[in-house]
């Protein structure tokens, strides 16, 4: 009887326990999109799609990862430790001196986000190349996606050279190095290849702005083919200056971009479609955030200055060869007047007035009311300057103790009125300006004359409309370089240009000349190595 | 040999075998048998008012004034069960006996008290595994708050810490060291019978006992989460007789150590910037805390199966920073109901708690060492009343006015727990239980900050914003945890082999479900910081400068699980266990786990007659436990929106991207351990202990590992990636130095030492270090200060060998040679995070009414890097331009380059601590009076310690950073709250 009693229970019991042992958590997802459940209608493909380029808003910007590569080594940038503020274990000194390691964030930060927007292609081309047949319309995203990816393997090319190529979403063994040359290869097919289906829109085409379009793809060629030296190691032949050139004249032939009548207009606030964009990135201090200059570059009391949102890191600044090569009524022809010069106390004097010095903020500052000056109960006591804040040109020192109110800050873009630190100016990655003096070096060097009359009038173009300054008479492959360091400033091309006019390793202001050229290339960073057994380091490091 | 061992026990105990049947067979024939008794304590004092209850009936009495009771039992096989609150329940067999002499004693060690497992309680003397009980008398005392501050020190193996005298502090808890990387390094709590209960769910001051499940043999039961340890809370119950206790404490409390550094003249010496006043920032932020605690109890029993027990407690603590504490109210009822003749057993437990802290900015603590010794409290100079608060604030990273930080913003919490446990049981057959358990937690978790205005710190809700930037910065979060837990447990208690084998089992079958939710918003821009109470006033809404946040998740756990001991005549003691679990958040290729134990002990001294022996037992078990993933989904690829729009056609439309790379085979940690013991009792069981060595290994450690990219999709994978082996010993030991009717001396202590060694990481990550960590800003984000690499233990602090300084003043580090250099690109291990031993050691001694116990506790062989001083201590213009400079015994003025990390700033933090000192009086009170007993004490904490560290407080800390990384012990951190002295007054009565 008890017997039977028991049984009948552990019956019940039996049957509840079956219910209850489903472990499937797919059940309990409540907020999360998973792989199976999401990218399945066009408006959730297009939210995927877009990862593949917020994965650049994030970076960009930002002093964490690609500018820092791209600027901090070269002779137009400097973040110098102020104090007890910047040293951060020295990779900035170390940056500065191309003395990186693997194992600095520079490299790491950088190598990750590239690779991730490799990856985002790679995945999204997994979901979409299969709908194809069934949706020719999404022919268009694919292309889009392997020119965007050709695009985030220029950079990959241009900072780490020997990467791995990694097209195949599921392929999860870790990729060997490939050659500088295959890589190369691979970015010029691939972009070639995608030419065909991407769009020829204008800048002030809202259906693919702040998207790779037909023109964005034959810049990164373009710009492929300038550097092609440093990237495969043989010497440039005609061929390849023509192609360059070809590249760049269908840009320009196609009249949808021409130099902006007012440099500040490429990057002042409501900069959206400005006729110089190729390529920009649409930021937004609330719905697309990342572009953080004003916390890179200005003093924390600067926050009064622009009734700004947030507490500036006062780090980046230009040095004060580099501010000079603006003033300086030799090196830069043009109208004279008064400008902050380069003494310690930034004593007016008298220079060219390139229109371009907006590039920085110089001087004396003052509260938003204009004329408050503004203060620094913190000023250091060896700074001549005192408590008002004064940016100078001048810097006393690499590290460790920079003075805080030293150096030009980088004002290129807009600073305007209540901005949270977060800007909302669009920042452009591939301007019109850019080809212009692409093709204008083309020329040069195939002909091998920098006096080549086309480069030189392309160059003066350049000159007057955007700086307002005298025309060069003559030109030299120096004062070429002089000219795209004064417009191309702060655009993270200084670095390829130095690499390609041999003065990287070369000393200047904070950085004595390097033993070799090993540091034309960033190391691949130490936790990549480490995770992937099958990756070679590059050489030097 | 096993055969002639059977043999010759069979030879020796024959004749007590016969016996012991024709005793069954006289007590099954008789009627009742009358027992007389007479219970006391360990003292000889009579105890009265104690319970004496036929097991498993309802028939029970209490002990009069005398301590004496009368009882009538079935047979002589009954079990008299003794309980009484604060000492562990007493169980005992009748026998031959009509006349019992009890002895009660709240000291563990004793073979017979009840040792609380698993599913169901062994007498000491069975238990076949590394367990540790504490019982409330030997709780920790004075200013207490926290469940786990009970049995700081009191259990070898068991580390609990909490650097500083933060009142809303947790304490870190880690059983022998650390056993997992990447899933909960606390042990499991289970509070009568409830699994996974907060540890805080109960009041400090309900709890009759704390039991330790150390090994994994004892842990097994528990499956996915028994291998950080467990902890058992049995909380007090109801007797027979009415009783309502008192407890009221009231608590002073006061800082004893700030972070050394100059004073306001020193500062101006070496160059700081003089701006007048003279102030001592630790002191404007510090107080005398006042703290007083009071719990009611009314706990008492019917004739007809009921008994109960309600308790009340209110806390209110002040923390000696200005503005934080805390005011708790907790209650819980206890109800207990027999029927159908005391077959059927139902018991319900509900308990709730309210707590409402504030918690104030630990980083005042860190900004109070640095800010600038001569600036005056308030302020009128543009120059430094940069906000317009009238405080001296100045702009340097990481600096603030420390008074400003406390008085300005406003910090507060609001915890709510609530608590259900009810059990129903039938008793088919005599010995043949089932139960069924129904379990209900709920805790709720609202936070509410806000930066006024004028506020000027950057850093205090870590996102660079504060109340100046945003015009007044809010910030208000509400997370709830809700977790329900259904089983239904099958045991079974029987005699066999002429009662010489005693066999109880017991399988069961358990189900658990937990969800999460929250939401949180940080919202600026307040017309007026007197509205800023409703975040909904906040400008931010409306121009989409406002963040928020919300999740929901849930995961589920489904287990069977079966035990069985076996004790053959008190001498061979046997257990195996085996639960299989599975878990929703393991990988899709493996959702169930199996964890089985075995453990084994023999009592030597029942086999062999050792002069002066009265127990010695060998035991040796092992067990394999399990850990969980530590949140939910880990093992999918889960999209999730960037944060960040994308431009689109005009307009911006989210984006989605993948959060982390699946993987599908995500399984639990699986740890095997091995404990080989020895318990014994020596000298007419005055002096007992126990020795414990175990041996460990973690297997497929779960880590968030970074994996390369490409071939993956981001660089980090929820991932099964090593090994982990740890060992150690423990020891603990009680002597009853002097034991007569008016003096007694007990001493006790105990040791343990671990270590614990990465010993293998899978072949992706081979030869990889893993869990770096960093110093932090300002400006040393990036050096590396602790790592953990493959093949060497746990806890390595990282960095250059400081040799002294050449004669211009500079670093001179040991370039790997034993040379001295200039650079410091050698590194390699300069300290461990982790101790070799830790000891804690008591003292009781009872002289006529009064008692004096003092317990010592100290960790020995660990190192701490001292951040404060790797940041601030030289008077270069790195420091002394912007702050005020750490000034120990280390300060070098000679040093003349920018601090750099070295050996320099890691110090030896062994110490040893009077944590604790008691001295109470028993008031003799006449047992027919309205009030049975008073007992009045005083308690002092903390009262001194022996220490070279320097800083604050050198107590190990288990893991750095935020989250708290566990691979990275050692380091001090910056804003670690004052170490504090306390001493409390406490009256105890009884009605």
């Amino acid at each position: 009887m008890k017997l039977l009693s028991i049984l009948k229970y552990s019956l019940i019991g039996l049957v509840f326990l079956a219910s209850c042992t489903k472990l499937d958590e797919e059940e309990l997802i409540y907020d999360r999109a998973t792989g199976q459940n999401f990218g399945n209608t066009d408006s959730e493909i297009v939210a995927l799609l877009a990862a593949a380029y917020t994965n650049l808003y994030g970076n960009f910007g930002s002093d964490g990862s690609i500018m820092r590569l791209e600027e901090v080594p070269t002779d137009e940038i400097v973040v110098p430790t102020r104090g007890p503020d910047w040293g951060d274990g020295g990779h900035w000194v170390r940056l500065k001196l191309h003395t990186t390691i693997a194992a600095d964030g520079g490299p790491t930060n950088t190598w990750s986000f590239l690779f991730k927007g490799v990856n985002t292609c790679n995945r999204l081309l997994n979901l979409l190349e299969p709908k194809v047949a069934a949706t020719p319309s999404y022919k268009k995203f694919v292309s889009e996606m392997k020119a965007l990816r050709a695009i985030y393997y220029y950079w990959l090319l241009d900072l780490f050279g020997n990467v791995p190529i990694s097209t195949d979403f599921t392929k999860t063994d870790p990729p060997a190095n490939n050659t500088k040359k295959e890589v190369y290869d691979f970015i010029e097919k691939e972009l070639i290849a995608a030419l065909p289906d991407l769009q020829k829109t204008g800048p002030n085409d809202n259906a693919t702005y702040g998207r790779v379009n037909y023109y964005t793809a034959e810049f990164a060629l373009a710009k492929l083919y300038l550097n092609s030296e440093f990237y495969t190691g043989a010497p440039v032949t005609g061929a390849t200056w023509d192609k360059c050139i070809a590249a760049c004249d269908d840009i320009i032939n196609s009249t949808k971009y021409s130099l902006a009548p007012n440099y500040r207009d490429n990057f002042k606030k409501d900069n959206k479609g400005s006729s110089e964009f190729i390529w920009a990135l649409a930021y937004d201090d609330i719905q697309a955030t990342g572009f953080q200059l004003p916390h890179m570059t200005l003093h924390m009391a600067s926050q009064a200055t622009y009734q700004m949102g947030g507490q500036p890191w006062n780090g980046w600044a230009t040095v004060q060869e580099f501010y000079n090569s603006y003033i300086d009524p030799v090196q830069n022809p043009g109208p004279q007047g008064p400008v902050v010069g380069t003494d310690p106390t930034g004593t007016t004097t008298t220079g060219t007035q390139d229109k371009r010095l907006s590039n920085f903020i110089v001087g004396k500052q003052y509260n938003a009311d204009g004329v408050t000056p503004l203060l620094d109960g913190a000023a250091d006591a060896t700074d001549p300057d005192g408590a008002q804040i004064n940016f100078t040109p001048y810097m006393n020192e690499l590290q460790p103790a920079a003075w805080r109110q030293s150096g030009a800050r980088i004002g290129k873009w807009e600073f305007y009125r209540g901005m949270t630190g977060q800007l909302s100016n669009d920042l452009v990655i591939f301007r019109y300006a850019d080809i212009v003096l692409t093709k204008a070096e083309a020329l040069a060097r195939k002909a091998n004359n920098w006096n080549d009359a086309t480069a030189l009038a392309l160059v003066n173009q350049i000159r007057t409309v955007h700086g307002g300054v005298t025309p060069y008479v003559t030109m030299t492959a120096a004062t070429f370089l002089a000219e795209r360091g004064r417009e191309m400033f702060f655009e993270c091309t200084r670095r390829q240009d130095q690499i390609r006019f041999g003065t990287y390793n070369s000393a200047y202001r904070f950085h004595p000349a390097d033993g070799d050229a090993h540091s034309q290339l960033f190391p691949i960073p130490e936790s990549v190595i480490n995770a992937n057994k099958n990756l070679k380091q590059n050489p030097g490091y | 040999m096993l055969m002639l061992m059977h043999l010759y026990l069979f030879r020796r105990f024959k004749y007590v075998t016969v016996l012991a049947f024709a005793m069954c067979l006289t007590s099954a024939l008789s009627a009742q048998i009358s027992v007389q008794g007479k219970v006391s304590d360990n003292n000889g004092q009579a105890l009265s008012g104690v319970s004496v209850v036929v097991k498993n009936t309802s028939t029970g009495v209490t002990t009069d004034a005398n301590g004496s009771f009368s009882i009538s039992v079935p047979r002589k096989s009954s079990i008299l069960v003794f309980s009484y609150v604060g000492f562990p329940t007493q169980e005992m067999e009748i026998g031959d006996k009509t006349s019992l002499t009890v002895t009660l004693s709240p000291l563990s060690g004793q073979l017979n008290e009840v040792v609380v497992v698993g599913y169901g309680t062994l007498k000491r003397k069975e238990v076949t595994s590394a367990v540790a009980t504490v019982s409330a008398a030997q709780f920790n005392k004075g200013n207490i708050s926290d469940v786990a501050q009970l049995l700081q020190g009191k259990v070898s193996g068991l580390s609990i810490a909490k650097p500083g005298g933060n009142p809303n502090g947790g304490y870190t808890i880690r059983l022998r060291g650390l056993s997992t990387l990447g899933a909960n390094t606390s042990p499991l709590v289970v509070v009568d019978g409830q699994i996974g209960a907060d540890i805080n769910t109960i009041d400090p001051n309900d709890i009759q006992s704390i039991d330790v499940l150390k090994d994994a043999a004892s842990a097994a039961i528990y499956g996915t989460r028994g291998s950080s340890g467990v902890i058992i809370i049995t909380t007090k119950r109801g007797g027979r007789t009415p009783v309502v206790t008192y407890n009221g404490s009231a608590t002073v409390e006061d800082p004893i150590k700030f972070t050394a550094h100059m004073t306001a003249a020193e500062f101006k010496a070496a160059g700081g910037k003089d701006l007048g006043a003279t102030t001592d920032w630790n002191k404007e932020i510090t107080r005398n805390g006042f703290s007083h605690i009071h719990n009611l109890a009314l706990s008492g029993g019917t004739g007809t199966g009921t008994t109960y027990i309600a308790s009340m407690n209110y806390r209110n603590v002040e923390g000696v920073a200005i503005r934080t504490g805390f005011q708790q109210v907790n209650a819980h009822f206890g109800l207990q109901q027999k029927a159908l003749k005391d077959r059927m057993n139902f018991t319900v437990d509900v308990t709730t708690t309210r707590r409402n802290s504030h918690f104030g900015f630990d980083r005042a603590f860190q900004y109070a060492t640095i800010f600038n010794p001569t600036a005056p409290l308030h302020t009128t100079d543009p120059l430094y009343n940069i906000t317009g608060s009238g405080y001296v604030e100045q702009n340097f990273v990481e600096y603030a006015n420390p008074l400003a930080v406390l008085e300005q913003n406003s910090n507060e919490g609001v915890l709510k727990r609530s608590n259900i446990n009810a059990t129903a049981s039938y008793e088919f057959i005599r010995g043949l239980r089932f139960l069924v358990r129904y379990t209900q937690e709920t805790n709720s978790n609202f936070r509410k900050a806000y930066l006024p205005k004028t506020s000027f710190d950057t850093r205090l809700l870590g996102d660079n914003q504060s109340g100046y930037t945003r015009n007044g910065y809010a910030q208000q979060q509400d997370d709830e945890g809700y977790s329900r837990l259904y089983e239904n447990t099958l045991a079974y208690d029987t005699k066999l082999m002429n009662s010489d084998l005693s066999l109880n089992a017991i399988a069961g079958y358990s189900y658990q479900a937990f969800n999460y939710n929250g939401d949180f918003i940080r919202a600026g821009d307040f017309l007026s910081d007197v509205n800023a109470d409703n975040i909904a006033n906040a400008g931010d809404l409306k121009n989409g400068k406002a963040t928020a946040n919300s999740y929901k998740n849930a995961s589920k756990l489904v287990a069977f699980f079966g035990r069985v001991n076996l004790n053959y005549k008190d001498i061979v003691f046997l257990a195996a266990s085996l639960r299989r679990e599975g878990s929703t958040q393991f990988g899709a290729n493996n959702k169930w786990g199996m964890f089985p134990a075995v453990s084994a002990g023999v009592d030597i001294s029942r086999l062999v007659d050792i002069p002066k022996v009265n127990a010695l037992k060998f035991r040796a078990s092992y067990g394999v436990t399990g850990a969980l993933p530590p949140e939910p989904y880990l093992s999918f690829l889960l999209y999730e929106p960037v944060g960040r729009n994308f431009f689109y056609n005009g307009v911006y439309i989210p984006a989605y991207e993948p959060r982390r790379n699946a993987n599908p085979d995500l399984k639990w940690e699986k740890k095997a351990e091995l404990d080989f013991g020895l318990d014994f009792a020596l000298l007419e069981n005055r002096l007992t202990g126990t020795i414990d060595y175990y041996n460990r290994k973690t297997s497929d450690l779960l880590f968030n590992a970074t994996v390369p990219v490409p071939p993956n999709q981001t660089d980090k994978k929820w991932m099964n990636i090593g090994t982990l082996e740890s060992k150690g010993i423990e020891l603990l030991l009680n002597y009853d130095v002097i034991k007569n009717k008016n003096f007694n001396w007990n001493t006790g202590v105990n040791y343990s030492t671990y270590n614990v060694k990465l010993t293998k990481l899978n072949k992706d990550l081979a030869g990889t270090v893993i869990g770096a960590s960093n110093l932090g800003s300002p400006g040393q984000e990036q050096t590396q200060i602790t790592r953990a690499v493959e093949g060497q233990n746990i806890g390595i602090i990282y960095g250059a060998i400081y040799k002294g300084l050449d004669p211009t003043g500079k670093y001179l580090f040991d370039d790997g040679t034993g040379k001295a250099v200039l650079s410091d690109a050698y590194k390699t291990k300069i300290g461990r995070g982790l101790p070799k031993f830790e000891l804690g050691f008591t003292n009781t001694f009872r002289y006529g009414n009064f008692d004096l116990n003092f317990f010592l506790r100290g960790q020995f062989g660990h190192d701490l890097v001292n951040t404060n001083r790797a940041f601030f201590e030289t008077s270069q213009p790195t420091v002394i331009s912007s702050y005020n400079v750490v000034k120990t015994k280390f300060y070098d003025p000679a040093l003349k380059s920018p601090l750099t990390f070295s050996s320099l700033y890691v110090e030896h933090a062994s110490f040893l601590e009077l944590d604790n000192a008691t001295l109470g009086y028993d008031f003799k009170l006449n047992p027919a009076g309205g009030i049975k007993s008073i007992r009045a004490y005083v308690t002092g904490q903390n009262l001194f310690m022996i220490t070279n560290y320097t800083g604050v407080d050198p107590e190990v800390r288990y893991a750095y950073g935020n989250p708290p990384n566990v691979l990275a012990p050692g380091v001090d951190s910056r804003d670690t709250y004052v170490r504090t002295r306390s001493f409390t007054l406490g009256v105890n009565l009884k009605f």
